[in-house]
């Protein structure tokens, strides 16, 4: 049972990576990771949001009713959206300025209503809660690497500190939209290498369960003919 | 009404701004469903029709009711709510009323409501000051630009299906790095836009 | 049916539980957010104002201000900060700017902006150390982007009388024409504010410029600085010394026995084409209307619009210019647009036919300046044909 506890919390950071396996997320693993700051900040809000919604999904399982579960889930997860926002806004403002609109986009970051869908409304609250850890730091990594890679080449700085000879040799196109879609491009294949193409077979498994499956199958449908 | 003004936000918003390839807002159904031209005209069209209705309900929402009772914090909250119903709402009006246009977009119309950029350009139209008709029109230029990225991507895309790509690029990754040229061309939009009507 | 009335229930009761921990949320935050908010406010008036302490908001109420100006503040050393709207391409351009003591610009930046390209960020970061006397004429716009620099520029220039007007002085917010209208309601009463401006058609000594009064009240000569006002009779108003009175009255009688009859051209085959029109005034000076070419059409080539620069000039009979000035213009803004100015055409006020060329040239606008010279050489053209030398 323990062993099993601990395979939740472990799966998210690599087995089942919500942004290099998963492929949830694109949104905000794109826009949010021209800074190590921003990216880790973007991680740590949504994990916070992730394990709330979690363990709140969690609790009110059996009092949910099935017809209205999306419409409940939705509410929950943009309370608790919201109410990061208010708290950043009012002790992080640098934070809450730099994310702007994809804070409140996190609303609709599949990753969350994915989650409560495929787990949170099916396991027990510790679970659950222990997921949204998993789900979390897996997000919050991959979004730093993206953005350590992007910054560094792109701006020369590592989380605002100046790198020597980096700083004086930048490449802007890693920092615009086209840099962000071409590594986020060149880091899932790395992945595939990795894992040696076991990703595939996981994606269809949880996209199945994923309530915004249409929205991100994307991501499905292209690892089907990959295969 | 400055006209000139109103064709700057729609150009800036196509063009420059656009949501799917310079915010990345959207960008899952961009991914997702421009595989074939008629499948990316449907969701564009329904991603048009959404943004402009959830534009006309959310903007008299915020400036009439939440920021008359200084409830502008519940703002996310209450958005995403508007476009889930509105969203369910259109769906059973186009059943009942004009099938056959639920036929071609029905299937688009449940994807719409977690897509991020109908939420985005609703805040987005709040956060920039715009008045009611400066926010449907950003509202249609953004949904033109989805629209368009979508129908210029899956020309692209039927291109990649023809080519020999290494087994670890396959699917996704090609994809997005195709994203990633269609993206840097609208770059090239960047800046023309003052000079265009100087 | 007791599904149904179970969903709307739970839908409701969550709801009804967020919007209670949001409002919790709301009451716990928001002071915070605000208190950052003005801290944060401060923070961008130290950036335009970096030496300034103990700001203090200004009730604009009490004060005739520039429409442009929405806040203002003052500090402990004098100086202030002021932030005013404007619209550059788009609606609400933003701009915050610091005026020291000295009535200098410390700093300015925007705030927020509609703009299509971004000039409008950095535009700012040159702007420190104008005054309101150098401003206009020595802090130039950005090409390409002049309507969102020029607004700035015209916001910045707002800051300034605002400051000006804060520190207890009063600045001039009259636009030029209104100035000269007041100055010379002032100089001549009688002439009830309707004056229109003369020609200058006699050789007149130490005027730049004379006003008639529309109802033959009398004449207003601009000496320098001076507007000095003579009556219909020729006898001087203002008070000046003896000396000047002598001068003006003899200006007054030149001008009041000035008259033009209108010279038939046509029959002088060899009169340059440039020349539209001549007259002959009663003490034998020439005035004409000619065109010239500047950019617009260079030589035979239409470059632009086609629109020749208009131009007046009087000359006396041995050829010497007593006024010149452009009457309409179509050259490129802010480039060739300057022969429009006085202080290019009246360079040519005294110059023959020898030594018009020894005139400043207009910056960057070869081509409009050596059409003007030319348009102005025939002149002395037409005015030997007129008299018979040549």
């Amino acid at each position: 049972m323990k062993n099993g506890k601990l395979s939740v919390l472990v799966k998210g950071i690599l087995k089942e990576n919500p942004v290099f396996v998963l492929i949830l997320g694109t949104c905000p693993t794109l826009a949010t990771t021209t800074t190590v700051v921003g990216a880790l900040a973007m991680g740590l809000a949504t994990m916070a949001v992730l394990i709330c919604s979690n363990v709140v999904i969690s609790l009110l399982r059996k009092f949910i009713p099935d017809v209205v579960r999306i419409p409940c889930y939705i509410v929950v997860i943009a309370g608790f959206v919201t109410i990061v926002q208010m708290f950043m806004h009012a002790f992080l403002p640098e934070l809450y300025e730099l994310l702007g609109v994809y804070l409140a986009l996190i609303t609709v970051n599949c990753i969350i209503l994915g989650r409560a869908e495929m787990f949170a409304s099916k396991n027990k609250v510790l679970n659950s809660a222990l997921d949204g850890v998993g789900m979390g730091i897996g997000f919050t990594i991959a979004l730093v690497a993206m953005a350590t890679i992007r910054e560094v080449i792109g701006a020369g700085t590592f989380a605002g500190m100046e790198i020597p000879f980096m700083v004086n040799h930048t490449v802007d196109i890693f920092i615009k939209a086209p840099g962000g879609l071409m590594v986020y491009g060149f880091l899932i294949a790395v992945v595939n290498v990795i894992t040696k193409g076991k990703v595939i077979k996981k994606k269809e498994f949880s996209c199945a369960g994923c309530p915004s499956a249409g929205v991100c199958n994307g991501g499905c449908k292209n690892k089907k003919e990959g295969e | 009404m400055d006209f000139k003004g109103l064709v700057i936000i729609l150009m800036g918003s196509v063009l420059v701004n656009n949501y799917v390839l310079s915010r990345f807002l959207g960008i899952c159904p961009f991914l997702g469903v421009s595989k074939k031209l008629n499948q990316a005209v449907g969701m564009g069209v329904s991603v048009i029709f959404v943004m402009l209705m959830a534009t006309a309900v959310t903007w008299p929402i915020q400036t009439f009711i939440l920021e008359k009772f200084g409830l502008e914090y519940t703002q996310t909250i209450v958005f995403i709510l508007v476009i889930a119903a509105l969203v369910q709402f259109v769906e059973i009006v186009l059943k009942k009323f004009i099938p056959a246009l639920h036929k071609s977009l029905g299937v688009y119309l449940p994807l719409i409501t977690t897509n991020c950029a109908v939420l985005g350009v609703t805040i987005n139209n709040i956060t920039d000051g715009y008045n009611f008709v400066e926010s449907m029109v950003s509202s249609l230029g953004c949904g033109l630009g989805f629209m368009l990225a979508m129908v210029i991507f899956s020309g692209v895309r039927s291109r990649i299906d023809e080519s020999n790509i290494p087994n670890s690029f396959r699917g996704l990754p090609v994809t997005l790095i195709a994203a990633s040229f269609v993206s840097l061309a609208f770059f090239g939009f960047a800046g023309i836009i003052e000079n265009l009507f100087a | 049916m007791k599904n149904y009335i179970k969903s709307v229930v739970a839908l409701t009761v969550i709801c009804a539980v967020v919007a209670v921990l949001l409002s919790v949320t709301n009451f716990v935050t928001a002071p915070i957010i605000e208190e950052n908010a003005n801290a944060a406010a401060n923070e961008a008036l130290l950036i335009v104002l970096p030496e300034g302490k103990d700001f203090a908001q200004v009730d604009l109420s009490t004060y005739e201000l520039p429409a442009t100006v929405t806040e203002a503040y003052t500090e402990a050393g004098g100086g202030c900060v002021v932030k005013l709207t404007t619209a550059g391409y788009g609606p609400d351009m933003v701009i915050m700017c610091g005026v020291n003591a000295a009535g200098e610009i410390t700093g300015a930046t925007c705030l927020s902006s509609n703009e299509t390209l971004s000039y409008e960020k950095t535009y700012g970061d040159n702007v420190k150390g104008y005054t309101i006397d150098n401003i206009e004429s020595d802090l130039d716009t950005v090409s390409g982007a002049t309507m969102t620099t020029g607004a700035y520029k015209n916001a910045l220039k707002d800051a300034l009388n605002t400051a000006i007007i804060l520190g207890g002085g009063s600045a001039d917010l009259r636009t030029e024409e209104e100035k000269l209208a007041d100055n010379l309601a002032a100089a001549l009463p009688a002439g009830e504010g309707k004056f229109t401006k003369w020609f200058i058609s006699e050789p007149l000594t130490d005027v730049s410029a004379v006003y008639i009064a529309d109802n033959g009240a009398g004449y207003v000569l601009v000496s320098g600085e001076s507007y000095i006002a003579v009556d219909s009779e020729c006898n001087v108003l203002t008070d000046v010394s003896d000396d000047v009175k002598a001068v003006m009255s003899a200006n007054a009688e030149a001008i009041k026995s000035s008259e033009v009859t209108e010279l038939d051209i046509t029959g002088y085959g060899d009169m340059p084409s440039a020349i539209d029109k001549a007259y002959k005034t009663a003490s034998g000076n020439y005035v004409f209307e000619l065109h010239a070419a500047g950019y617009g059409i260079n030589g035979d080539k239409y470059t632009k619009s086609g629109e020749y620069i208009y131009l007046k000039a009087s000359v006396t009979a041995d050829g010497k210019i007593i006024a010149c000035e452009t009457v309409s213009q179509k050259e490129t803004d802010n480039i060739g647009s300057a022969c429009a100015d006085e202080g290019f055409y009246s360079q040519f006020n005294g110059k023959d036919e020898t030594n018009y060329g020894d005139i400043d040239a207009i910056t960057g606008a070869t081509i409009t300046t050596n059409g003007y010279k030319t348009g102005v050489s025939k002149v002395f053209e037409a005015v030997k044909i007129l008299e018979g030398v040549a």
